[in-house]
């Protein structure tokens, strides 16, 4: 114990910006995987907490299958609560609108599902059957009669509050009917089935509901619950086949959960960048205590020969590296899981925004804890290893040596060679992929953690290559200086490559990053510009039919209005599976006047294609999902209409990534015909060549605004706030990329100062010889240049490979056909970034070598 | 057979380096004896082999051909680890540059052959105080090298080459890096811990006024062991070096 107490505390206090930069780096690699795990579960409860929510206590939904207002008619209640094994049936009626003095909202929400209009979702009820289906936490006031036929109404607490609404105050709600006037009897907390429509949620009586929006005698939903005896998943497949063959096709029956399946699906795309990405920062804090550790092995040479001399062994020597990692270890990670826990909230609420959801209660489990914190110190103890066998090889003669001379090694001598290999495996896993698909993620990151170790490894052997290369420019920007500085590299190869490696790393993360986000964006930009065709946006919180689409088509200053629908359709995809995908109904020929399709691929050509869709029974399917199931213009799909499967021809694949690329686009025709819908989400408009957007838009506003709840934007905005969007979605990324070269930054300080202390006398030898303080800081300015030239330039191919290495895993996960884009201007910036760090870091150790006072280094020990 | 009086046998020793494409013969057969309790110095000019001699003797290096026997141990028929612990508990060394731990107080850096031993320091207070005030640090024994001068942690390295009560102590030009004052200091405390702690002592150097101080020179040239030179009691220092600065002449070392 005093041996540690004597060796290893010590020696951190001696050592506190090494100290730190090891315990950056598992710090780091905590914090990732505890912070994106956090997230995750956090994001997966409350997915599920949405779709459990939907289906509070039933087993089984009985949906219409299609049909704007037809709905279920009431009779399918009592023959659905008769059949054997079926509880009970609770009858619901799903109505949008919003208050009447409530001000359309210019703010569209927008989130990875698309739009969200927030308006007032009410549920009218059956007061005394709700309660076997959903539970509503009272907060003031009291749930609705029992007799379900006064004009009152429950509200969410919250949204009472922001829009000022006391208990027993009297609200007034837009209906088909008229403004209908309700009492406010009750709160119920944004809990359990209260956070629908996050919140802006309301129960009112079902009768009153039918009434007011002419809903007399249907429903939009029955829930049932079974027996306790058929609840069991077999027992429940089989009931729900009955009711369905009981109920004929106008209706489906089907399991609450099959509704947030879509979400879990998005949010596990999302997922698997996240993870992958808390893969990278647990190898560049692996890397990290790797690098430091060796810089502190180096440094030690001396001392460890010293100890060696006087009799400890090289077990011992070893034992106590491993000990000084493994105490590193455990106080590095409970900082990570401080600094993870800070990332969690940050990264919880960008979740938050992108998924649409409250994320502000974090999941946290005692096992993640445990699994982050044991992970900081495995990657500790195994990042030292190497490090630590190395300090065990010191010969007791190092002890003799006036300055230690770090002994190369095998390191130097044959790292090339095992370099080259792993670089060659690589390149081979990557093209062959025997590994099946559940695999691939992991292969996928092992095989980056390989290409980094195989280039680093490379460095070593190619010191004097680089130096060569990038002597003259070294000269160019310091003289003669330059070319003393730039030769310095290589005279310790291990530094050398650990000082690059550190910097390559922060380099590629950067690289990465924007090679991602700009493949992203760059796709995204062409199909939003397509997708939001047109110059107005239009939509709103209330149905928009036939009427509205004349008017807007036939208002003054307006070219065109396409209308556009979109919905959930069930289809048997090629694997065989039935799920839930979207059906855009668009209307071809004012779509075509409006904007246009992205087209990737067309049986007869694009017109031909939209010539097609206009007669009906063809759809178009997106590029995501051609992908993902291998299909192609010819191709026949199946989707689930009124009247039982439809088959319908692909004519083409779009460019379309609108719920994640997960859907198919048809004719308004169809859309009437085989799913009876009939109103539209939005309006595309173009705007006569004379108007601006801003004047047209003004004019529908004053027109028709008011009078149908419309809000109208123009697409730039619109454009502007999904940039925003994405932007949010990726800036953590850029975070750990920024990070990482932070970490670079202090890896080449470190270097240059070790430098520095070893090399003091002979600076002041060069000073005695008449280099003025000028040159002297030159000549290390120039040393850092040329290692953060090197950095930089394997950064930037690194991480191009890289990012193409995910951009493909993507592909093939989740079906995204990304084109790959590695944007010139910020590589080059991404270049020069590298340079300007390393000139930063070299900044302190070059006064500090301009400062030699000659005489006492020439004495120097 | 081994000599039973002897704490160091070198036998027939050769060295041989590999420089790039050279052969470079560091020693050529060395042969000597160093009896308990005796105090050696080897001398020689740069490059004849004096510090190659005293890594080898010292189970720092191992020879291309010969033997070294130390406590009674043949070195070439130990592993590392046998080896690494012999050194400790029967090796002191002391050098140049004196290769203190920085970290540590010049108590903690004598102490360190104990604890890396895992024996308990408290047994080894006496020994501390004895070794403390041999070289006259009892005062000093809470600072740390920063804080000491040149002889002072010299002085240290000195007490922590004997904490183990070593069979031998190899010291690699001691004084090599202090004034001439400081260096004699230093030399006669070698001198005390052999008259006093009965110790053997083998110190290399170039100096002869180091070199009085032992009983037996040893001279080295080409890494050949080419002459030696007892010193007696009854001769008075000058007249010590003088004898060496003469065989020195004559050897046109």
């Amino acid at each position: 114990m005093q041996l540690t107490r004597l060796l290893t505390f010590r020696s951190f206090r001696t050592r506190p910006l090494r100290v730190l930069l090891s315990a950056f780096g598992v710090a780091l690699g905590v914090a990732a995987i505890l912070a994106i795990g956090i997230t995750n579960q956090t994001a997966l409860d409350a997915v599920t907490q949405v779709f459990q929510n939907a289906a509070g206590k039933s087993n089984l939904v009985i949906l219409a299958a299609g049909a704007d207002r037809e709905g279920i008619p009431e009779n399918v209640l009592s023959r659905a609560g008769r059949i054997a094994g079926i509880r009970a049936a609770i009858p619901l009626v799903q109505i949008q609108t919003i208050l009447t003095d409530e001000v359309p909202s210019s703010a569209i929400g927008m989130n990875m599902f698309g739009l969200d209009t927030a308006g007032l979702l009410i549920y009218g009820i059956d007061p005394s059957l709700e309660d076997q289906a959903r539970e509503y936490k009272l907060v003031a006031g009291r749930l609705l009669e029992q007799s379900g036929e006064d004009d009152e109404i429950v509200l969410v607490d919250s949204f009472a509050q922001d829009k000022n609404i006391q208990l027993g105050n009297s609200i007034q709600i837009v209906s088909d009917s008229g403004d209908l006037n309700l009492k406010v009897v009750g709160l119920i907390a944004k809990e359990g089935a209260g956070q629908f429509n996050n919140g802006n949620f309301g129960l009112m009586p079902l009768i009153t509901a039918q009434k007011a929006f002419y809903r007399q005698g249907k429903l939009d939903q029955i829930d049932l619950v079974v027996d306790a005896e058929a609840s069991s998943t077999d027992k429940l497949e089989q009931l729900r086949a009955e009711v369905q063959s009981a109920l004929g096709n106008n209706y489906s029956v089907v399991f609450p959960a099959s509704q947030g399946r879509r979400m879990t699906q998005m949010l596990s795309n999302y997922q698997i960048g996240l993870n992958f990405l808390s893969g990278m920062a647990l190898f560049v804090g692996v890397f990290l205590v790797y690098n430091s550790f060796s810089m502190t092995i180096l440094e030690r040479t001396r001392e460890f020969g010293m100890l060696r001399m006087i009799g400890m062994t090289r077990a011992q020597i070893v034992r106590q590296v491993m000990l000084e990692a493994a105490i590193l270890g455990i106080l590095s990670s409970l900082f990570g899981l401080v600094l993870g826990f800070a990332l969690a909230v940050g990264l919880s609420k960008m979740m938050g925004v992108v998924l649409a959801l409250d994320l502000s209660q974090m999941s946290l489990s005692q096992s993640l804890i445990l699994t982050s914190a044991g992970v900081g110190i495995v990657i500790a103890i195994l990042a030292a290893l190497i490090p630590a066998i190395q300090a065990g090889r010191i010969s007791p003669l190092e002890a003799f040596r006036i300055r230690s001379s770090p002994h190369q090694g095998w390191f130097v001598r044959f790292g090339g060679y095992l370099g080259i290999v792993l670089i060659l495996v690589s390149i081979i896993l990557l093209i062959i992929d025997p590994f099946p698909y559940d695999v691939q993620f992991r292969l996928g990151s092992m095989v980056v953690f390989a290409l980094f170790l195989g280039v680093t490894l490379l460095i070593a052997p190619t010191v004097g290559f680089w130096e060569r290369i990038l002597r003259p420019l070294a000269r160019l920007l310091y003289g003669n200086s330059g070319r003393l500085g730039s030769s310095n590299i290589r005279r310790a190869h291990l530094r050398t490559t650990l000082t690059v490696a550190a910097l390559m790393i922060g380099v590629s993360m950067i690289t990465v990053v924007w090679a991602i986000t700009g493949s992203f964006k760059g796709d995204l930009d062409e199909w939003l510009q397509g997708y939001m065709g047109g110059d107005l946006y239009i939509t709103s919180n209330m149905p928009m039919g036939q009427d509205i689409w004349r008017r807007l088509s036939i208002a003054p200053g307006v070219f065109a209005a396409a209308p556009q629908r979109y919905f959930e359709v069930e289809w048997l995809s090629p694997v065989g599976e039935r799920e839930n995908i979207t059906f855009m109904a668009i209307d071809p020929s004012s779509y075509s006047k409006v904007t246009r399709f992205t087209f990737s691929e067309t049986l007869a050509g694009e017109s031909e294609a939209i010539q097609a869709l206009d007669r009906g029974d063809n759809i178009f399917i997106s590029s995501v999902i051609a992908e993902k199931y291998g299909l192609k213009p010819g191709d026949s799909v199946v989707l689930k209409t009124r009247s039982g499967d439809h088959l319908f021809q692909i004519q083409a694949v779009v460019v379309d990534y609108y719920n994640q690329g997960l859907l198919v686009h048809g004719s308004w025709l169809d859309m009437s015909r085989y799913f009876r819908h009939e109103d539209a989400n939005v309006f595309l408009v173009k705007v006569q060549p004379n108007l601006t957007p801003q004047q047209v838009a003004q004019s529908i506003d004053e027109l028709y605004g008011k009078r149908d709840h419309l809000t109208i934007r123009t697409n730039q905005s619109l454009l502007e706030s999904v940039s925003l969007l994405m932007d949010q979605a990726f800036s953590m990324f850029d975070v750990l990329a920024i990070i990482a070269l932070i970490v670079g930054f202090f890896g080449i300080s470190n270097t240059l100062t070790m430098n520095i202390i070893e090399r003091t006398r002979e600076i002041g030898m060069l000073r005695g010889m008449g280099m003025t303080r000028d040159q002297v800081v030159a000549m290390i300015l120039s040393e850092a240049a040329v290692l953060g030239m090197i950095g930089g330039i394997l950064g930037i191919v690194l991480g191009a490979v890289i990012a193409r290495i995910m951009l493909v895993a993507m592909t093939n996960m989740s079906g995204y056909r990304l084109e790959f884009l590695l944007p010139v201007e910020r590589t080059v910036l991404t270049l020069a970034v590298a340079i300007i760090v390393s000139q930063i870091a070299a900044f302190f150790p070059a006064l500090r070598a301009a400062r030699t006072r000659i005489l006492e280094a020439i004495q120097y020990e | 057979m081994e000599n039973s009086k002897s704490v160091l046998e070198a036998r027939s020793l050769h060295k041989q380096y590999h420089l790039g494409s050279h052969d470079v013969n560091a020693l050529s057969g060395i042969d000597f004896i160093v009896e308990q309790g005796e105090f050696v110095a080897i001398m020689g000019p740069s490059g004849s082999g004096k510090s190659t001699l005293l890594h080898l003797i010292g189970g720092l290096d191992q020879p291309s051909e010969g033997e070294v026997i130390l406590a009674g141990k043949r070195l070439s028929l130990l592993k590392d680890r046998q080896l690494t612990i012999l050194r400790r508990r029967n090796v002191g060394f002391v050098f140049q540059f004196f290769n203190l731990l920085p970290t540590l107080t010049a108590e903690e850096n004598i102490l360190l052959p104990i604890l890396i031993d895992g024996q308990n320091p408290r047994k080894f207070e006496e020994r501390l105080k004895i070794l403390l005030d041999l070289v006259g640090l009892t005062d000093r024994r809470g600072h740390r090298p920063e804080q000491l001068s040149g002889g002072e942690q010299q002085r240290v390295a000195l007490a922590r080459a004997l904490i183990t009560e070593p069979a031998i102590l190899l010291a690699d030009e001691p004084t090599g890096n202090l004034d001439r004052v400081t260096g004699a200091a230093i030399m006669r405390l070698l001198q005390r811990s052999y008259n006093e702690l009965k110790q053997t002592v083998i110190v290399v150097t170039h100096d002869p006024f180091a070199a009085t101080y032992a009983k037996r020179v040893i001279f080295l040239k080409d890494g050949c062991l080419i002459s030696e030179l007892h010193l007696t009691q009854d001769m008075e220092q000058a007249q010590k070096v003088a004898v060496i600065i003469d065989k020195i002449r004559q050897l046109e070392v």
